[in-house]
Formats: structure tokens, sequence, C-alpha cells
């Protein structure tokens, strides 16, 4: 018996290095791919930050920071960093705390109703972000909004409120498009963690709160950051929900890439916002990451 | 639902659990409810007879369906995104699958680089991704069109197949290909009779997902898509923003209607609870 | 001739060796087993027949002919897996079938096959099954059913049993050498199970830290064991250092013996040791702990230094066993079955 389990992972290995000789081949063409259609593009992309384009060719000038530098020193440009901030982690931390219930439940149930709950969940993954947004564009519209319809009929409010076209209506949009993001990992641990460690807590006398909090919600924090991070990043660099929801006027800063990029097609500043965008999320993630890194860590030692 | 978590714990409960209980299943309503009840009243609403927006319907007509069969533009649109997906689904899962064998199977060192690398897409912002294309087609004289938005969403789509593909050559036995040699099979004939019609449920849902993930995908295909032959996103971008007649319901339902079918499609070949990992 | 001979293969990971110099011949229609404990390179020796493994020196011959250098699948070298590695996408007939099919054999001529082996291993009804719909006992016939319509050299099987329940493994031992009978098929076994060993060889090879300690037939092993090491790996014994002086050991009861002067072993197993109470000539102690196992009392005696020395007595009903404390004097019944080996116990 313990030699069949001694002997497996050995023989998993050995097997392996046989069966193909192990090579990296089948994978170059996936390589070069992604070098030639995404590392060029994107080192493409933070060169004409500090190049001038005109019309999609680099002129004379040659090196320079002028964008850079405009963007740098645009109070707008941070205002907008801000909002786009702020925006993401409230829409963010909104997911978790509806997801994190979710993610739970389906650890209890059975059956056709862990099925039901699962369909919820992955069926909104797949549909259209621009059709989820339609959707609140439906609810949280002018007077005819179901929103203000229900609330006026049932004499709530006697005017309609003035939800789309605000930064509620992005975070609420936000919120539910990201949710399933937000689930899925939490899923994963949540419905295979060990009830023992649950029942050990109640057994030495712990309420069912107490054990959620001590000791469910540090189990699953590797999740949780990984799923804080992944919403924080979609939410951040989404500009489809706060244009549509936000309304016309409505800025963020992926919104100002776009519109400088599609719109006024000035791809110098286009390119030099994109940068800010793209290392202002990485810097963000990478913080997300590292405050969860050490909580996870403490939870780890734990286990 | 509530029945089974009552159930699990017939034990006597203090009554701060019991509190906690009834918040859990408030917010567990709550969510479930915001996953799924704005599509429903898509749906709902794509069945108005009149020309403006309303919930519940005033009646039931299929007159924006038929309003939607009837728009040349939508329709070629439809078309446009129909082949775009096709090809990038060709794309991925040519260089995909390959790819998922080399960093599961694989013994050369930097595996774990190699694997980093190719799910690296999915931590570009979507938008980076367009817009890195569309500048550096511009820098090699390359006008935004069919081939760059394939190009670019082949990108953006390529991990999803790795890692679907990854997760069950992961659960492959090793030793069936070692059987398979014992039994007289070359590498090539053991690839093709013992490990791809086991990868086929994967290479399946894979291609599914890579479908529905270019045939929605707005950000990459706002940015690299041809002008003159907008795929279906692009042109519902446009018409969310200038049409309030339900017929953008009825396209979003058929949206709907066809992220279901994909959802069958995956949930038959791999199970819905492996789209979690 | 010999079917299978192995000369000299060793085979390192890395700075690991993992088998030193094995040599092993096979005659044909034999069944040879390879005895040892986990790790003692067992499964490593046998992926190297069968090709899944270079060995770093040493050649391996088929009827005469050297296959070291063959892939596996240019080998005539049947493998049976541990956890059998049937075709989850198969069915029962397609899996026996696959290497015919792979051979392009005529498809009347894979039926025909087919059927003749599913008789064999009596599974014809559920030829059209998929493995998962088995039992694991099943698997095993199918896995073994599916080398032998290649009609292979040699059948290799790596611990074939370990996946069936205590149960199920002694029938499906005694069913299989049947059938390796019938088919007069040359088969290595491997197991780390000396009981399955006994059942199922002709010869058995004991193997350790890489090296083949001894091979023999199961009754040689056991009766004359040439190493402490194997002595005690198969069946129980008491190994007992003594000192060789002049043609005798210095133990308290003398084993007269040709042997050079120096340290040596002395092994006698528990049924050869004879107890009696009080003191007298042989090993002086007490006794530590007494078993019943209903047919025979096993008693662990306590004789001051060293490890206790075990004896095995037929019981004889009515009579109470003697009581842990009772001082006794333990002897060997018969000087024929004591062993004497050089060199200490345990190096
Ligand atoms: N591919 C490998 N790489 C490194 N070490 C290995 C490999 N395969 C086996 N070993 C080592 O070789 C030794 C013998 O293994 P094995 O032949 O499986 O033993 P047995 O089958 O007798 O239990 C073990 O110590 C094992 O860890
Ligand atoms: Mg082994």
């Amino acid at each position: 018996m313990t030699d069949a389990v001694l002997a497996q992972p050995t023989r998993l290995s050995l097997a392996r290095r046989v069966i193909d000789g192990g090579g990296l081949w089948p994978a170059v063409p996936a390589l070069v791919y992604l070098v030639l259609f995404m590392v060029l593009p994107i080192v493409t992309l933070l060169t004409f930050g500090f190049v001038t384009i005109d019309r999609g060719a680099i002129t004379d000038g040659g090196f320079t920071l002028t964008h850079i530098a405009g963007v740098l020193g645009d109070p707008l440009v941070w205002n907008l960093t801000w909002r786009s901030f702020w925006i993401a982690v409230v829409s963010t931390c909104l997911t978790l705390v509806l997801a994190y219930p979710i993610a739970y439940a389906y650890g209890h149930l059975k059956g056709v109703w862990r099925t039901l709950l699962l369909v919820a969940i992955i069926s909104p993954l797949l549909t259209s972000a621009l059709v989820r947004t339609y959707a609140w564009i439906v609810i949280l519209g002018g007077r005819r909004g179901l929103l203000n319809q229900t609330l006026l009929s049932l004499g709530v409010i006697d005017q309609p409120l003035q939800i789309l076209n605000t930064s509620t209506a992005v975070v609420m949009g936000m919120t539910q498009i990201h949710l399933p993001f937000m689930i899925l990992p939490l899923l994963a641990v949540l419905s295979e963690r060990d009830r023992r460690f649950e029942e050990a807590s109640l057994n030495l006398g712990a309420s069912q709160v107490e054990t959620f909090f001590r000791v469910t919600i540090p189990m699953s924090m590797p999740a949780i950051v990984a799923g804080f991070a992944l919403v924080f990043a979609v939410s951040y660099t989404n500009f489809i929900i706060p244009q549509l929801l936000g309304g016309g006027n409505y800025s963020t800063l992926a919104v100002q890439v776009y519109e400088q990029t599609i719109v006024v097609l000035d791809w110098s500043r286009g390119a030099a916002l994109a940068t800010l965008l793209l290392t202002t999320c990485f810097a963000f993630v990478l913080a997300i990451v590292s405050v969860g890194g050490r909580l996870t860590r403490w939870s780890e030692v734990r286990r | 639902m509530m029945r089974k978590i009552k159930a699990s714990s017939a034990q006597a409960m203090l009554p701060i659990d019991r509190f906690a209980r009834w918040v859990l299943i408030a917010v567990t309503a709550f969510s479930i409810l915001l996953l799924i009840g704005p599509s429903l009243i898509v749906i709902a609403i794509s069945f108005e007879p009149r020309a403006y927006i309303a919930f519940p319907p005033s009646g039931f007509s299929t007159r924006w369906y038929q309003a939607v069969f009837a728009n040349q533009q939508l329709l070629d649109s439809i078309l446009v995104s129909v082949r775009i997906s096709l090809a990038v689904m060709a794309i991925c899962l040519l260089i995909g699958v390959p790819a998922a064998f080399a960093s599961i199977r694989g013994t050369f060192r930097g595996r774990a680089a190699l694997n980093a690398f190719l799910l690296s897409p999915q931590m570009m912002p979507g938008m980076v991704i367009a817009i890195a294309s569309l500048f550096f087609g511009a820098y090699i004289a390359f006008r935004a069109s069919d081939l760059m938005l394939i190009l670019s969403l082949s990108v953006f789509c390529l991990p999803f197949v790795v890692r679907i593909v990854m997760a069950r050559l992961a659960d492959l036995d090793p030793l069936l290909d070692e059987a398979s040699a014992n039994l007289g099979a070359g590498k090539l004939e053991t690839f093709v009779r013992v490990t791809l019609p086991q990868l086929a449920p994967a290479i399946c849902a894979a291609s599914a997902f890579t479908f529905i993930e270019a045939f929605d995908n707005v950000t990459v295909s706002l940015f690299t898509s041809d002008v003159r032959a907008r795929p279906l996103p692009v042109e519902l971008y446009y018409l969310v923003q200038f049409d309030s007649s339900p017929i953008i319901a009825a396209i979003s339902s058929l949206e709907i209607g066809l992220s279901f079918v994909v959802m069958l499609i995956i949930a038959k070949a791999v199970g819905l609870e492996r789209l979690g990992r | 001739m010999s079917q299978l001979v192995i000369e000299n293969v060793s085979k390192g990971f890395g700075t690991l060796k993992v088998l030193r110099d094995c040599s092993l011949s096979i005659a044909k229609g034999s069944v040879v087993t390879l005895l040892g404990p986990s790790g003692c390179g067992k499964t490593t020796l046998l992926r190297s027949i069968a090709g899944f493994l270079i060995p770093d020196a040493g050649r391996i011959l088929v009827k005469g002919e050297d296959i070291s250098h063959l892939p596996p699948n240019r080998r005539d070298v049947g493998y049976v897996f541990q956890n059998y590695a049937l075709f989850p996408h198969l069915t029962i007939r397609e899996n026996i079938g696959y290497g015919l099919k792979i051979r392009r054999k005529p498809k009347a001529f894979i039926r025909q096959k087919v059927e003749e082996a599913l008789g064999l291993i009596a599974m014809t009804p559920f030829g059209d099954r998929y493995p998962k719909q088995l039992s694991g006992g099943q698997q095993q016939r199918v896995a073994i059913a599916r080398s032998l319509v290649l009609e292979p050299e040699v059948l290799l099987l790596d611990e074939p049993f370990n996946a069936l329940d205590a149960q199920l493994r002694l029938s499906m031992q005694i069913e299989l050498r049947k059938l390796i009978d019938r088919v007069g098929i040359t088969s290595i076994f491997v197991t780390h199970d000396q009981q399955e060993a006994m059942t199922l060889s002709d010869r058995i090879a004991i193997m350790r830290g890489g090296r083949i300690e001894q091979l023999g037939t199961p009754l040689e092993i056991y009766d004359h064991p040439q190493t402490p090491f194997v002595a005690d790996f198969i069946g129980r014994a008491n190994l007992i250092p003594v000192a060789i002086r002049s043609g005798r050991t210095d133990s308290p009861q003398p084993i007269h013996s040709a042997m050079p002067d120096g340290p040596g072993t002395l092994v006698v197993r528990p049924e050869n040791l004879s107890i009696a109470e009080g003191p007298g000539p042989g090993w002086e102690g007490s006794v530590g702990f007494a078993t019943a196992l209903g047919a025979t009392i096993e008693y662990e005696i306590d004789c001051g230094a060293g490890e206790p020395l075990r004896a095995v007595l037929p019981r004889r009903p009515g009579v109470a066993p003697l009581t842990p404390g009772s001082r006794v004097t333990a002897r060997i019944r018969d000087e024929a079955a004591a062993i004497l080996l050089s060199g200490s116990p345990r190096p």
C-alpha cells in the first residue's frame, strides 16, 4: 500500500518525461503569436507616449516627454484617475459583499438547487456586457425607467429619481456586471473547503458568526484577494459602463483614453493616458496583492 | 434552499446566529436576483408591442424580433461577428491546444514562466490590448480591419482555451500514454487515439467559450474593427446610445439565448463547475 | 536459451543510484517475482525492460536479441500497469483490440482475437462496457487480456493486486497464476508482499537498494537465505549476532560450522525455537509478551542484551500459556534448521 502511495508522484513525473520528450515546441506558435500581436503592440503603445504621432506615423521630433508631462501636469487627468480609482474600489467592495454569501450558500446546497445557482452565476458571465449594461439603462433610465416606474406607482417617491448619468449608476452597473468574476474564485475555494475546521471552532464554543469571521473568511483569504484584484482591474479599466451609464459628460481615465484615441484622434495623448492607466492599474493591483499576500500568509501559517 | 440551510444546523442556535442566518439568506437572495433579474427584464420587454420600453410589457408581440430580422444592417453585423468569432476560435484552438500540451506535459526549464506568459493576456486590460494593436497596426501601415480585429481578439481569447485545455490535460493519466506505447503505438498515434479523444470535451467547451467571448466583445471591437463592416457589439454599442425602441431588447434576448446554448454545450462537455477554476 | 536476460543493468536519477548492476535471466514460461521493500527499484527495473526508461548501463535481451535501444512501442513486452491504465474512452472490446488495430491487423482477425481473449478471462458479457463500469478485479483481467492478445514474449506486471481489496486479492492471485500457466507466458511480477510472491512465482528475486540480493524458488529462499536481509524479508526470523571461533559459534547453544573465524549471524525461524521453563542450556530469559493466535502461541523472550527472541509454538488446548515474567530457556529445535551467515545482522 505505502509503496503505491510513495511511488505515484515519481512515476507521474517520470512518465511525463518519457511521453513526449517534454518539449517546448508545441507552444512555439502561441509564443510567436503573443510576441507578434501582444508584446510588440504593447511596446509600440508605450513608445507612442514618448514620440509625437501624426496619422499613425511618428513625426521627426523623436523622443519627447511633452505628452507624458502634459498628461501628468493636467489636474483634470488626476481628477479622473481619482474618480476611476474610487469607483473601482467601491464597486469591488460591493461585489465582494454580494458575492461572498452566494459562494458560501453554494457550498451548503445540494443537487438541483446547486445546479440552478451555478446557472445563475455562469449565465451572466456568458452574456454580453453590453446587453447587461443595456439592462441597467432600462432599469435606471429616466421617468420610464423601471425603478422610477415602480417607486412612483408604489408612492415611495413623487418625483422620478435621477440615477442614470450619475456615479451611482456607474457603480451599480459595474458591481452587477462584475459580480460573477468575484463569485467564481470564491466558489472554487468555499465549496471545497474542509468543514472540519468550522466544526472544530463550533466544538470549541464559538458561535457560527464568530466561526464565520474567524475561520471561514481567513481561510478563503487567497480567493478573496484574487477576486478583489481581478474585479478591481476590470472595473478600473472599463470604459463602456461609465460611458453608457454615466452619460455623455461623464468621464473616467479609461473613458479619456478611448476618447483621445478614437474620437479626438490625438494618439500621442491617448498613448500617454493609456500608459498612465496601465501603470496605475498594475500599481494598485500589486498593492492589493501584497496587502492580501500578507493576510494570506498569516492565514496559511494558521493552516 | 432555505430549507437546506436550516436543516444543516438543526442544533440549538444562538440568537446572533439566527439573526446572521437571516442576513445571509437575505443577501444571497438579493445577489441572485441581481445576477439574473436584469436579463429577465430585458427578455420581458423584448415582447413589448409598443414602440417604447415598459415593464411589465403592455402586451405580447414578436414584432421587435421581426424587426431584427428585417434590419439588413443588423443582419450584416451579425454575419460579420459570426465570421470573426469563428476565425478567432480557429486561431485560438490551433495555437492554444498545443501550447497547453507543452505547458502541462513539458519538462523543460521555465515551464512556469511559459504558463504565466500564455495566460498573461488575461492580466492585460482588454482596452490596452486593443489600443496597442491599433497603434502597432498603424505603425506597420495596417488599418483597423476584420483581420486586425481577429488578431487582437485572439490575443484576448487565447488564455481561455489554454486554461480549459490545461485543466483537462492535467487530469489525464500519463500512464495511458505509456500503455498505448506498450501496445505498439507511436507518439503521433497515441496522441490521435488516446489523448485527443479525451481532450475532445475540453476542446469543445473551449471553442464554445471562445466563440461567445469573441462574439460579445465590445472593448476590443470598438478599437480594431473595420468602420465599414461593424461587428454586432459595435453596432449594438451605437444602437444602445441612440435608439430607445425595444429592438435592442430583442437583439439582447437573442444574445442571452445564445449564451444559454453555450452554457449547455459547456455543461454537457466538461460541467459548469470547471469554469470556476 | 533464456527468454529474457537482464545483464548488469544500472540506472540512476541524478545522483540517486536506483539500480546497481542488476542481472537476471528467466526461462521461457516461468514466472519470476521481484520482491523488495518500497523504493528498492522494482518499478524502475520493470520500466527499463518495457522501454519507458533507458538504463545507464547494461543490456536487456529477449530471446537472445538485444532490445536495449528499441523504443517502448517496438518491444514485444506486455506491461500491466498498477492502476491498469485502461483507456477510459474505449469499450472493453476496443481496449483489448487496441494493439491489434495499431498493428493494422484485418478487422475479422481482430474481432476473433478479441472474442477469444474475452472468453479467456470470462468477460464476454462485459465486452461493450466502459472501464469505469467494471470492478477492480474485472479491470485487472481486461488489462492482462489487452496485453495477452498481442502474444508478447514477456509479460510484466507491476503490483497488479495493489488496487484490489484484501478479500479479492488471494482469489485473483490464484486465478492469474492459472491463466498464466494456460497461456504459458514468461512473466515478471513486482510486489512488496511476500505472501503474494510465494503464491505466484516459480522463482523470487529479492531486491534491496537497487541490487538483486538473491534469486531462487520460494522454498529455497525461505530455507536458505543468503543474507540476513533476505532471511528477515521472507518469513520472519530471529537474527542473532554471534562470533565464530574455531568451527563453532559462541552462542549459548553452539552451532557447528566450517566458516572461518569472525562475526556471524544466526538465523532462526520462530517456529524452530523450543521453550522450556526454568534455566538450562540455551538462551535464558523471561517471557516479555505472549500472544495466543489460536493454533499457535507467539512468545517474545527478553534475553538481556540485543533484540528479544521470538518463538512460535503450537498451542495445546487446555494448557495455559506461560505468563509474562516467567523464566524460560529457548533452544533451537533442530540444528539443521539453523542457518549461519557470515557478517553482522544489520550491516
Ligand atoms: N523519475 C524519477 N526521478 C527521480 N527519482 C526516481 C524516479 N523514479 C523513481 N525514482 C526513485 O527511485 C527509487 C526507486 O523507485 P521505484 O523503482 O519506483 O521503487 P519500487 O517500485 O521498488 O517501490 C525511489 O527512491 C524513487 O524515489
Ligand atoms: Mg513500485
